[in-house]
């Protein structure tokens, strides 16, 4: 472990911007959350600033991107089919341990199944990854009922945790070595991994007073959702709140369907375009012909939470689907996030026991 | 159902080019293909019962299954035009091209069900997924018991694959019972629906599998008139069909269940198809 003090951050992201585009928490212009996107200037990119508004997803899955380009000649009938690799290296800075969890499922998802996701995988080889503890919650967090923070623990290059004037810095790979040789840190005392493991611990500890927002205790409803022992009211109930506005989706971390279309540009060409898609909109199962398997919206609601808190699911993630971020309670225009999801399930095992 | 795809095309379609289009019925045609590269064509293999991502350039990607056998048949697809890209694939003749990503999904049993009695039953253009098992089948003939295929369709008109069942029909040992749903001047086979055939055909019911594809409702009709013969779930095969992008797991839309038809499909036998817990 090393030691950064705080007034060298701009040094840590200049040093990055050598080699790699930069990700993070930019605050905008009039305040507000920030926002997890690029950063043109290094200097913008802010490791105190709150939990950014939206997930780092895009960097590695964006909201639309090109998979493959190809031109057909009608009259010599001659197709040409590319796929370039266009991916810059990048580097995510600041990235919380909630959204450092989603990424590692979106790995598993991506890469680890059986066939590999080729596109992902350019976005996803080429990475630096700064990690940043949250040394104290948000209101909107619930990381520790979901197992993913608020501490990083694998998956990072670097994992800062602020103390004072400083940020320990941890590598976690040979990768982050190199950046502390380059920025000539100095190594931490001997009670470094105490005082990290303290500041953890106090961070838990103001959970209860301070992440008021939402609770989701998620174990207790996985066996549910799992096994399919939830009554079709419950779903109703949580249906007629859903708008099926997908935003939910857009802002979960892990979230990850999506939907591919091929677009003919003006200049000849076609690009297949993939783009960011959500099961809660009618369409996502429409076939042609009119054929929907799924048709009421309840329907719809509760594949996303089996997908997000099934063992079926887990299984893909290689942990519960929900990393704990608070983010879909904050802009669902129903009161469905999944907290509450989960909290009216709770409610329903429990009134089931009291029968 | 399971079986892993090494060799798949996975994200670059290959190109083929469409040597004949063949009008089946309706709405209907049949597209025989061969790869551009020749390496291509020789290391595409497929198991029936899987599927492929088919390009119309310019138009998009669908998926489509494969209704040649995986042993000497000429390699084909056939398409009902019912939405845009397949309505433009519909406008293409003999010398274009088009796009071909796979195979995918696990197919149908070939070697576990050797020695077996196979029924097969389809309606309208439910005969499309089932004609590579027929065909593989066939080709093996004498490791098989009775060998019957229960098929119906709206009008005559509207049987597909006319010519191969009239062949079909004169290999020995090969059972066939063909149905309309109305009667229609000339028509001198049944009358009636798919599953009201089940019972007159006497299906064997020891050591047999059936194989099952069609719309809905015929489908859970069949169902019901094979169980109701004695069939047990888990020798009731069938093929599912879901709105696909990607083939290969990741955009998932075809999730059915705790499934992807994608790739733990699009085989199912009938027992996990219960467990589904979602509309077929």
């Amino acid at each position: 472990m090393y030691i950064l003090p705080r007034n060298q951050v701009p040094a840590l992201t200049a040093a990055l911007a050598e080699d790699y585009d930069l990700y993070g928490p930019v605050l905008r212009p009039g305040g507000g959350d920030p926002m997890f996107e690029r950063a043109a200037d290094p200097a913008a990119i802010r490791m105190d600033a709150a939990i950014s508004y939206n997930p780092p997803k895009s960097a590695v899955f964006p909201q639309a991107e090109r998979i493959l380009s190809y031109r057909y000649d009608r009259e010599s009938r001659e197709a040409v089919l590319v796929r370039d690799d266009l991916v810059r290296p990048k580097a995510l800075v600041g990235i919380r341990a909630c959204d450092l969890t989603g990424l590692l499922c979106l790995d598993r998802f991506y890469l680890g199944q059986e066939y590999v996701d080729e596109v992902y995988r350019d976005h996803r080889k080429k990475m630096f990854i700064v990690a940043n503890t949250c040394v104290r919650p948000f209101p909107q967090c619930f990381c520790v009922c979901t197992d993913s923070g608020p501490a990083p623990r694998e998956g990072f290059d670097v994992a800062l945790t602020g103390v004072g004037d400083d940020y320990l810095f941890e590598t976690g790979s040979e990768k982050g070595e190199a950046l502390a040789r380059k920025l000539g840190l100095k190594e931490a005392g001997p009670d470094a991994a105490a005082l990290k493991a303290k500041t953890v611990d106090e961070s838990i500890a103001r959970f209860d007073a301070e992440a008021t927002e939402n609770k989701a205790w998620i174990s207790r409803v996985m066996n549910r959702i799992t096994m399919g022992f939830i009554g079709n009211d419950v779903w109703e109930y949580i249906g007629d709140q859903c708008f099926e506005c997908g935003a939910c989706s857009f802002v979960c971390p892990t979230c990850s369907c999506f939907n591919i279309e091929d677009v003919n540009t003006r200049d000849g060409m076609t690009d297949r375009m993939r783009s960011w898609d959500s099961c809660s909109f009618e369409g996502y199962t429409r076939m042609a012909g009119d054929h929907n398997p799924r048709k009421p919206v309840e329907d719809r609601r509760n594949k996303r939470f089996f997908c997000k808190l099934s063992f079926s699911q887990s299984k893909k993630y290689l942990r519960p689907g929900c990393v704990g971020c608070g983010r879909c309670a904050r802009v669902c225009p129903g009161d469905i996030g999944l907290p509450n999801v989960v909290t009216y399930i709770r409610r329903e095992i429990t009134k089931a026991g009291a029968k | 159902m399971s079986g892993s795809n090494a060799g798949a095309i996975v994200t670059v379609p290959e190109i083929a080019v469409i040597d004949e289009v063949r009008e089946e019925i309706e709405d209907v045609r049949t597209f025989f293909f061969s790869f551009e590269k020749p390496e291509i064509a020789k290391s595409f293999r497929i198991k029936s019962g899987q599927f492929v991502m088919c390009t119309v350039f310019g138009a998009g990607e669908f998926a489509v299954s494969l209704p040649f056998s995986p042993e000497g048949d000429r390699p084909h697809l056939s398409v009902r035009q019912v939405g845009k890209v397949t309505r433009a694939l519909h406008e293409l003749k003999a010398g274009d091209k088009i796009g071909l990503r796979g195979p995918f999904g696990n197919g149908f049993p070939f070697e576990a069900i050797r020695g077996k009695n196979v029924i097969y039953v389809a309606g309208g253009i439910g005969l499309i997924p089932l004609r590579s098992s027929i065909v593989h089948v066939l080709q093996h003939r004498q490791d098989f018991g009775r060998i019957l295929l229960i098929y119906g369709s709206k009008s005559s008109q509207e049987l597909m694959y006319r010519d191969m069942i009239a062949k079909w029909q004169a290999t020995e040992g090969f059972e066939t019972y063909i149905t309309i749903d109305r009667p229609e001047p000339g028509w001198k086979g049944q009358v009636g629906f798919v599953h009201t055939l089940v019972g007159p055909a006497k299906v064997p019911v020891e050591n047999t599998i059936a194989f099952v594809c069609g719309p809905p409702l015929m489908f859970n009709s069949v169902i019901k008139e094979l169980l109701a013969a004695g069939l047990k779930d888990d020798a009731i095969v069938s093929t599912l069909e879901r709105h696909m992008k990607c083939g290969i797991g990741k955009c998932q839309h075809c999730a059915i269940g705790r499934t992807l038809v994608c790739t733990d499909g699009p085989v199912y036998t009938y027992r996990q198809i219960k467990t589904l817990g979602e509309q077929i």
